[in-house]
Formats: C-alpha cells, structure tokens, sequence
C-alpha cells in the first residue's frame, strides 16, 4: 500500500477515535452532574455504537455496489434496498405490537428483538431481488438508477401505509415513524449486539470477494474469462449487501446517502481496489454518521432531528453535484 | 506435429433462434498464429465469444484435449485467455492491479499474490513494454495503451491459448505493429493464438493459418496464403487483390458468400 493510502487510513482510524469521544462528551445533558454522569455516557455509548455500525455497513454496501454495477450513483438507498428493508423492519415491528401489544418498542427478549434485524434481511434481499429482476440491463446506468427510485418509491408508499395502519397505538405509531425517518436514540444494546457480528461478518465477507469486485470493474464478460465465477460472486455480493443493509436498518432505521458520499470522498485518497475501499469505507461511514447523529442531538430544535433527514440535508446536495457531474462526463465522452 | 492447444469441431452458435455460425471447425496448436478473417457479419467476433465460453454453443470444443465446457471459470481462465475487442473498464485502477487480475485463477482468493504471480506480471508489463505505466491508473491511459495493458493482463495469464478481437483496430502503425510482434513472440513462446483481423494485409504478413468465415460459416481455412488469396477473396469480399493497389485491393462485383 502505497504512502497516501496508509496516511490515510491512519487518518480514518483517529478520526473514528476522534468523532467517537466527541460524541460522548456532547449532547444537551451536562456531564457535570455525577448523578447522571455514568448513566448518559452508557446511553450515548450504545447510541455511538448504533451509529457507527449502521454507517460503516451503509458506507461498505455502497461502495460495494457501486463496484458491482459499475455506476457511481448506487447506493442501497438510492436503489431502493434501504427502503424495502425499512418497510419489512416496520412489518416486523407492526407484528410485535400486534403479538406483544405494548411491549414492541421495548426489549422483549432474543427471539422478539431478532424479529427486526430478520425483518429487515427480508425486505433487504427482496428489494435486490426486485432489483436484479427489473433493471435487465444492468448495465444501463440510467434504467438502474430509475428502476431503484420507483422500488424506493414504492416502498415508501407501503411503509407510510403501515405507519398510518400502526396509529391506533401512540407508541407503536410513533416508533413507525422515528424508524422510518432514521435514528439510534432507542436503539437498545441487545439490539446492538445482535447486529454487530452481522456487520462485521458482512464486511468481512465482502472484503474477502474484493479481488473478484475489482475484476468485475471489467464487466461480467471479462470477469467470467479472467476466472471470475460471475453468478455465484454477484449472487452472494447481493447477500452480504443486504445482510449489512438489514443491520444497518435494523439499529437506525432509514438513513440516507451514507453509502452514496463516503465511497466517493475516499477513492481520490485510497484508491478503487476493493481490499482498500471497504475497510476505509467501513471507518469513514461509520464516523460520518456518529457526527450526523452528534449533530441530530445538539441542533437547537424543539425536539431532536432525525437522523435520516441530517444525513439527506447533507447527501443530497452532493448527489445533485455528483449527478452533474457525471453527466458532464458523458457528454464530454 | 505438436498437439492441439485448442480443437473445434462443428462449432456453432444459435441467437434469438437464428443460427450465426454453424460447423465451424479448426485446431489451433502451439506456436501458431491463427487469423479469423470475413466481412463485417461473418460472425468472427461469435466465434471468439463462442470458444471463450462466453455465449452458448454446439458442436466439440476441446481445450488441451478436454471438454472445454466442463471445465469451470477458473480452470479455463488457466488454459485460455480472451481480449475483447471493447472493454468496459474504466476504473482508475493501478495499471499493475490491472495486469495482476490475469492472475486471478492463479492464485487463492484470500492472501496477497504470490512471487510467481508477481513475476509473471513484470513479464507481462515488459513483454508489451508498458512498464513505465504500471503505476498510473487505467482510466488515465490513451486508447492504445490501453490496448496494450488489456494484453498485458492476457499474457500475464500464461494461458496456452490467446485470443484477440481485433486487437488492432483504431490503434495507429506504431501501435499496431508492436501488438502483432508481441502475437508472434506470444506464440514462439508456444502459445497458440487466435486472432480476428480486419485488414487482410496484417493478417497476411502476421498469421501463419488463417479461417475465411461468411455468413456465420467457414469458406476458406489453412495456410494464410492460400486464404488470403485472389479466389477465396473475390468469392466473400466481392474484391481483386492487386499487388501494388491502394490497400491492396479493389472491388470487383458482389461478394458470392454472403459478405455484408
């Protein structure tokens, strides 16, 4: 690895550091207070937490899939795989309230607080699945980017339905709605022991088919006569992009963009070669959303943003100037 | 004489429900530089894709004496090498990384490559002498060089059986004429090449055999001066080779074989 590229994961690792204590010691509650002191660095621990997995697993899924369609402009949000995992996430916590009545947004036990991670796999892998069966000619940057905004859309559509279907409980409707806007302020620590060996077998599982992501950089044609076994590789690429979705949802919910901005700040410094990219990628994914949620929390609002809209307040102005930037260079071939 | 590197026998290629090549056969065997020649349509570029695995086929198809079919990705990635005629990449990958993937059947998944991989991608950056541009990435590389790393990576492959898809085209003299002694060097190395050409010149002066394919069939197959010749020529290009003429040629009537 060359000079740049070890600065700049030495850089990553103190940023994540860096980030990570801020988060701890900032917030509207005083750590002065001895009483509370323990208490709030235990909750802002395990929100820290939350907030790094989810955006380490958001960051290498995009980076990810942007190697595999070779398009620059996919994201598992931007194809509608946050989206479906979202409105599985928000079924499965619908049918715990309905199981479980007023005990759905709480911990309720291993096998109940597996109902959402579960969930969220499902709605992960139909909502690529729906993908790969749609968008035909994946090679087609366009067609893949609209196939993925009308599953997102549609996705929306039904997890609104599911919220409003989910009003006759205030607890119940209100933990519909904070999951469907993004946030890891409830997330609980049984919930983030759950997902933290699922993103850390989905990245490693997905740096270990890196060589075959940057052989496919080729096209599927050139990859299958340099060796690549193109079926088995896409198809298990797909599984380990949903799996790390489904975590990623299942402790903060719907957040946007995570996956489209960082893998595209760190190629001009790391480099496109997949081994690189996906750990840089988990680093800085999970410090950019451990700061957007820093930001969530110490906004002056009336109540706390959500995280999902911090992170598309930031995420989609950058798509915008990377959509045109993009079509700049097609034009200029 | 040596053993086929490569055989064929009635090969043949179906698409949407239409045949574009049908008993097709040829050996292609160390050491020898083999032309695919036709007009635009012949199905030359099928053929290639066809003995790369790469599009469904009928017929025998034998690689270093096996069933070519029956052997997986990487086993083939080992014996054959395929450089089509456009690739897709486009990524800002290190050339050297770009080279090093024709190692990717060599090697296991996992760990860093091994000396012998690492040697064979030297080799193959001085065998196209593209050293000087390991460090810099693809994407900022103009046409030719890219040509020419795209071969790289096939050679670092050390498949016995190379195949190239109008490796020449849009590629200037200089350009061209290094890639075709690289072909030669390649084969004298013994390796087996298949190579389609456009330019009956060039295939005349850089094959040893040649197949003449119109219309998805074979018209013509053997010595390259007995196919690059006035009859067979006449017969699919409609065209006199005349020595001495613009190219080497001109038109004389319709071709009768189903040149388009």
């Amino acid at each position: 690895m060359e000079l740049r590229a070890r600065v700049t994961m030495a850089a990553l690792v103190l940023l994540l550091a860096g980030v990570a204590v801020a988060a701890l010691l900032l917030g509207q509650a005083h750590l002065s207070d001895p009483g509370l002191r323990d208490t709030l660095l235990e909750l802002r621990a395990v929100r820290v937490g939350a907030a790094a997995l989810a955006g380490a697993a958001l960051a290498v899924g995009g980076a990810v899939l942007q190697g595999v369609f070779r398009n620059p402009l996919v994201s598992p949000d931007i194809l509608g795989t946050t989206a479906g995992a979202t409105l599985t996430g928000q079924l499965a916590l619908f049918a715990l309230a309905v199981v479980l009545p007023g005990r759905a947004h709480q911990g309720v036990g291993v096998a109940a607080d597996m109902v959402l991670p579960l969930g969220c796999l499902a709605g992960a892998g139909l909502a690529l699945a729906a993908l790969l069966a749609f968008a035909r000619d994946r090679t087609s940057p366009l067609g893949l980017l609209l196939t993925g905004f009308i599953l997102s859309s549609l996705f929306l559509s039904l997890s609104a339905f599911v919220t409003s279907l989910a009003q006759n409980s205030w607890e119940v409707g209100r933990a519909m709605v904070a999951f469907s806007l993004g946030g890891v302020g409830g997330v609980s620590r049984r919930q983030l022991l759950l997902a933290t060996p699922l993103v850390a077998a989905g990245t490693g599982a997905l740096w270990g088919w890196g060589r075959s992501l940057d052989v496919l950089l080729s096209g599927e044609e050139e990859a299958s006569t340099l060796g690549v076994a193109v079926g088995p590789a896409r198809r298990w690429i797909i599984v380990w992009v949903a799996v790390l979705t489904a975590a990623a949802v299942s402790v903060g919910g719907n957040v946007g963009f995570v996956g489209l901005v960082v893998p595209h700040a760190l190629r001009p410094l790391i480099g496109v070669q997949h081994r690189r990219l996906i750990p840089a990628a988990a680093l800085l994914g999970a410090s950019f959303l451990v700061a957007c949620d820093v930001l969530a929390r110490t906004i002056p609002a009336r109540t706390e943003l959500p995280l999902g809209v911090v992170t598309g307040i930031i995420g989609a102005p950058v798509f915008l100037v990377m959509l045109r930037r993009w079509q700049e260079e097609l034009r200029h071939g | 004489m040596a053993e086929p590197l490569l055989e064929a026998r009635g090969l043949g290629v179906r698409r949407g429900g239409r045949v574009v090549l049908e008993g097709i056969s040829f050996v292609a065997r160390p050491g020898v530089v083999l032309g695919v020649l036709g007009p635009n349509g012949a199905g030359k570029s099928t053929l290639l894709k066809a003995v790369a695995g790469l599009l469904p086929s009928s017929g025998q198809l034998r690689l270093g004496g096996d069933d070519a079919r029956a052997l997986d990705a990487r086993a083939r990635a080992r014996r054959l090498a395929y450089v089509p005629q456009h690739s897709v990449l486009d990524a800002a990958l290190p050339v050297r990384e770009v080279v090093a993937q024709g190692r990717f059947a060599h090697g296991g998944a996992w760990g860093p490559l091994a000396a012998v991989d690492r040697a064979a991608v030297d080799r193959a950056l001085a065998m196209t002498d593209s050293t000087a541009l390991a460090e810099r990435p693809f994407s900022a590389l103009s046409y030719g060089e890219r040509r020419l790393v795209l071969l790289a990576r096939a050679l670092a492959t050390e498949a016995p059986v190379l195949l190239l898809d109008e490796p020449t085209a849009a590629l200037d003299v200089r350009h061209a004429l290094e890639l075709l002694a690289v072909l030669r060097r390649r084969a004298e190395g013994g390796a087996a090449v298949l190579v389609v050409l456009h330019a009956l010149a060039e295939a005349a002066s850089a094959c040893d055999e040649a197949l003449l394919l119109a219309g998805g069939r074979c018209v013509a197959a053997g010595p390259v001066a007995e196919v690059v010749a006035a009859e067979p020529v006449r017969r699919v290009y409609g065209v006199e080779l005349v020595p001495g003429a613009h190219f080497g040629y001109r038109t004389a009537g319709p071709p009768r074989d189903g040149g388009s």
